[in-house]
């Protein structure tokens, strides 16, 4: 799209997919487009753990589906070695079990297998704005995550780190009722930038959440002493 | 008869005195003597016509048709027992009056029946003798009697002891003769307080009422204060404080047959007619007149008690009616009890001896009580037990209905499945399937053109997604899945250029709600919003929502081209939208006219209630 190029600074986008077409195509989407800059191919999720060792990609797109072990492993594994870099796991439906768990591992959104060429570039620009769209079901799905208190209060901190603030929960909200993040700003009175950086911040919280419930129920199950 | 009236004496002597004071010479029992039938005030001379007698006197028995007469008594002191002061002590006090003289001088008497709150129970009476009336050697006394032979008064034998043996020897009298009774007295009116309480609370059991009737009249009968309290003096010593003597005899006798289970209205009739003909009578005779009325009013009580306890052993015996051995062993003691004192006063034993028949009183509503308790306590086990019983069979139903519940459920998932597998192959059949056949006619005939077979693709694809969408979890909230179409067209909406509003308000949930009306929501935005962006030509497009009455409205709506509604063709995908609204229940309305842009409006019922009739047909 003419918007994202010109003088913007080129994205540096790395690629794990196993499907030799699907990969192909999703390789020349991104060459199609002077901002982005394709950095990696990765057919296996080995290779993808291996590689990403060495590159730091701006922008990731992960298939889940991988032969060799589960894409949510690669995201959790580029969560943790790349805080900064934004990963897009690709699905064919964005369905909202696959998502939220990619969510919860560290991804900040998702692009549709098949989608038209000029879509991907769309979603790869809306994420390096700020966040990808997050889908009504999904949003409503994270704020009843996050929403309910916990069980049983596990830390103090982890609690304040993992619910939503009043604010988060309205903008989550907006978003579940189908408000575009243009439309919310506006509603709630604050920048499009503001909105992005909340949902960054429910991202953050709704992966910390997981862990902890992942914590908790170790804890529970007496896996940790 | 006297060497048994002398043991009895001496028995209560003993149990009154410490040590042998039985056999002590200072105990004197006058019972030989001297009388005259005299009306005068003082002891008549030597040379009245005296005549001997023997103690004690029943006038009923001895001289029926005396009114007043003079006793004379001698006994002997020692000259030391002589200097102390004696009492005289009589075992009943059953005379109008009763005056001493001890060698000649008068020392007092009974005052009108002595203690007249205890009248009904026959009191001993004491006397105390000061030691100046009496000389060593030979003492005379003589006693002025007024009696009433008909109720059997008359004089007792006179005992004279020292003073200090005197009082525990009428102690012990009085305790069992009046303090005893007074006592059954006052719980027999509890009892009967107790048992009116019960009836008020329980009045289908008459048993309780005739327990309070009796109680109480007995109670009336033993604690002769009670009515002391609330009747004129003089007609508390006429007949009213006698006749209440036997208030109880009906209700008493009609309450043993209740207990019994027995209702023979003729003869509870008869019983009622004789006590209140009776207490009636009573009022109009005199005193001498009475004892007829006491003698008919006694053998009738004693026949009828003695007939009631053969007819429960009876009744018991043939196992018809449960009567609780307490009721058995009371009403023989009634019957032998009231024989007892039957026959002292048919003057058949020692005149002197105890009255008994008040004591059968306590004991025949004690088992009385015992018995109801005891049927209170039955009735409570039976109730248990049913108790027990049905909450059993309320738990096996429970358990049945449980297990039909269950099945009900399961055959209704069940059923739910095989519909919900026959609406995805519905969809995959009438969506994906007929697109990609359609897709496949068009790219075999070499009609379409590769960006139409990418754009009939796309389709195809954003269809298989609305339905994986309305497979999920959305609690029937309208916005998400309006909001999930706008999503889904994202990029066709972005890519179109069109101006968009989006003005859904928050709109109730549909609690209802089933995949397949979710999708039929869906597909019919998805495809409003489809034709305005593609056919439509629009600048603008705007999504609404609006709660119109038990209506809720999705408006889809351009300023495109619109079209003309009377040429409209059917199956231009609009027929397809309005079979769809009324599979949902709903409908919807297409409205346009050339140049004037066109707007679909999808509209739902719903109950503001609760839950939405909303449901795929």
């Amino acid at each position: 799209m003419e918007a994202a190029s010109g003088t913007a600074p080129v994205t540096r986008v790395a690629l794990v997919e196993d499907d030799r077409e699907a990969r192909a195509r999703l390789a020349a989407s991104i060459r199609s487009q002077r901002s982005l800059q394709l950095v990696a191919e990765y057919a296996t999720g080995a290779e993808a753990l291996a590689g990403l060792e060495s590159v730091a990609p701006e922008v990731l797109l992960v298939d889940l589906g991988l032969p060799d072990i589960s894409g949510l492993d690669v995201v959790r594994f580029a969560a943790s070695r790349h805080p900064d870099c934004d990963i897009l796991v690709v699905s064919i439906f964005g369905d909202e079990a696959n998502v939220l768990a990619a969510l919860e591992a560290g991804a900040h959104g998702y692009l549709l297998k098949g989608s038209l060429q000029r879509d991907i570039v769309l979603d790869i620009r809306d994420i390096r704005n700020g966040g990808s769209p997050l889908s009504p079901i999904i949003a409503r799905q994270v704020l009843k995550r996050l929403q309910a208190p916990s069980r049983e209060p596990l830390a103090a901190e982890a609690e304040a780190d993992t619910t939503l603030t009043p604010r988060e929960s309205e903008i989550l909200n907006a978003i579940s009722r189908g408000f575009s993040y243009a439309e919310t700003a506006v509603m709630l009175g604050i920048s499009v930038g503001t909105v992005h950086t909340f949902l960054k911040r429910i991202y953050r919280k709704l992966a910390v959440h997981s862990k902890t419930e992942a914590v908790f129920e170790a804890n529970r199950l007496g896996l940790i002493r | 008869m006297r060497p048994v009236a002398m043991a009895g004496l001496l028995l209560a002597l003993a149990l009154a005195l410490p040590g042998s004071a039985a056999q002590d010479p200072a105990v004197h029992v006058l019972e030989q003597g001297e009388f005259v039938p005299d009306d005068r005030r003082l002891p008549p001379p030597e040379d009245a016509p005296w005549e001997p007698v023997t103690l004690p006197d029943n006038w009923f028995l001895s001289h029926p048709a005396t009114r007043a007469g003079w006793y004379r008594l001698a006994f002997e002191l020692a000259p030391e027992s002589a200097a102390l002061p004696h009492s005289v002590y009589l075992p009943r006090n059953t005379a109008s009056r009763i005056d001493f003289f001890f060698n000649g001088q008068r020392q007092g008497g009974n005052a009108a029946y002595g203690d007249p709150g205890t009248r009904n129970f026959a009191p001993p009476l004491i006397l105390t003798v000061p030691s100046p009336l009496l000389r060593p050697g030979r003492n005379v006394l003589h006693v002025r009697v007024v009696a009433v032979p008909g109720i059997r008064q008359g004089l007792t034998r006179v005992v004279l002891v020292e003073r200090h043996w005197g009082r525990p020897l009428y102690e012990l009298r009085y305790a069992i003769q009046v303090l005893m009774l007074l006592l059954f007295g006052a719980a027999a009116l509890l009892c009967a307080v107790l048992a009116a309480s019960f009836w008020l609370r329980e009045r289908n059991d008459a048993v309780l009422l005739w327990l309070a009737i009796t109680a109480f009249a007995w109670a009336a009968a033993a604690f002769p204060g009670l009515h002391a309290a609330f009747t004129p003096r003089e007609f508390f010593h006429g007949p009213l404080a006698f006749s209440v003597r036997f208030a109880y005899v009906a209700p008493m006798l009609v309450l043993c047959l209740r207990v019994a289970g027995k209702r023979w209205p003729l003869r509870e009739g008869a019983l009622w007619v004789f006590t209140i003909a009776g207490l009636a009578l009573a009022c109009f005779l005199d005193e001498d007149r009475e004892g007829g009325l006491i003698t008919c009013w006694s053998a009738t009580y004693l026949g009828a008690l003695a007939a009631l306890l053969v007819v429960l052993i009876r009744s018991r015996q043939h196992g018809r009616r449960w009567t609780s051995w307490p009721l058995l062993g009371a009403l023989g003691a009634a019957v032998l009890l009231n024989a007892h004192d039957f026959a002292w006063w048919m003057g058949w034993i020692d005149y002197d001896s105890f009255q008994l028949a008040h004591f059968h009183i306590p004991l025949v509503l004690f088992a009385i009580g015992a018995t109801i308790i005891d049927r209170h306590f039955q009735a409570f086990a039976e109730v248990g037990r049913a108790k027990a019983e049905l909450e059993g069979r309320v738990a096996e139903k429970a358990r049945e209905i449980e297990a039909s519940y269950a099945r009900v459920e399961e055959a209704e998932r069940e059923k739910a499945l095989a519909g919900e597998r026959k609406r995805i192959m519905a969809d995959i059949h009438d969506g994906l399937g007929s697109s990609l056949v359609g897709l496949l006619g068009a790219v075999q005939s070499g009609r379409a053109s590769l960006p139409e077979v990418e754009r009939r693709l796309h389709d195809a694809l954003q269809e298989l997604r609305l339905a994986v969408d309305a497979l999920e979890p959305t609690d029937g909230d309208l916005n998400v899945i309006l909001g999930n179409v706008r999503h889904r067209m994202r990029a066709a909406i972005e890519s179109s250029g069109v101006h968009f509003r989006w003005q859904v308000g928050e709109v109730p949930q549909l609690d209802s709600l089933t995949p397949g009306a979710v999708l039929a929501i869906e597909r019919i935005v998805l495809e409003a919003l489809t034709n305005s962006l593609r056919h439509a030509s629009a600048r603008l497009v705007t999504v609404t929502t609006q709660l119109d009455g038990s209506w809720l409205q999705i408006g889809v709506s351009d300023d495109g081209i619109g079209f003309d509604e009377a040429s409209i063709v059917p199956g231009r995908g609009l027929e397809s939208l309005r079979r769809r609204a009324r599979a949902l229940g709903g409908e919807v309305e297409i409205r346009s006219s050339l140049g004037a842009g066109t707007s679909v409006t999808l509209r739902l019922p719903f109950e503001r209630s609760s839950v939405s009739p909303v449901r795929m047909a």
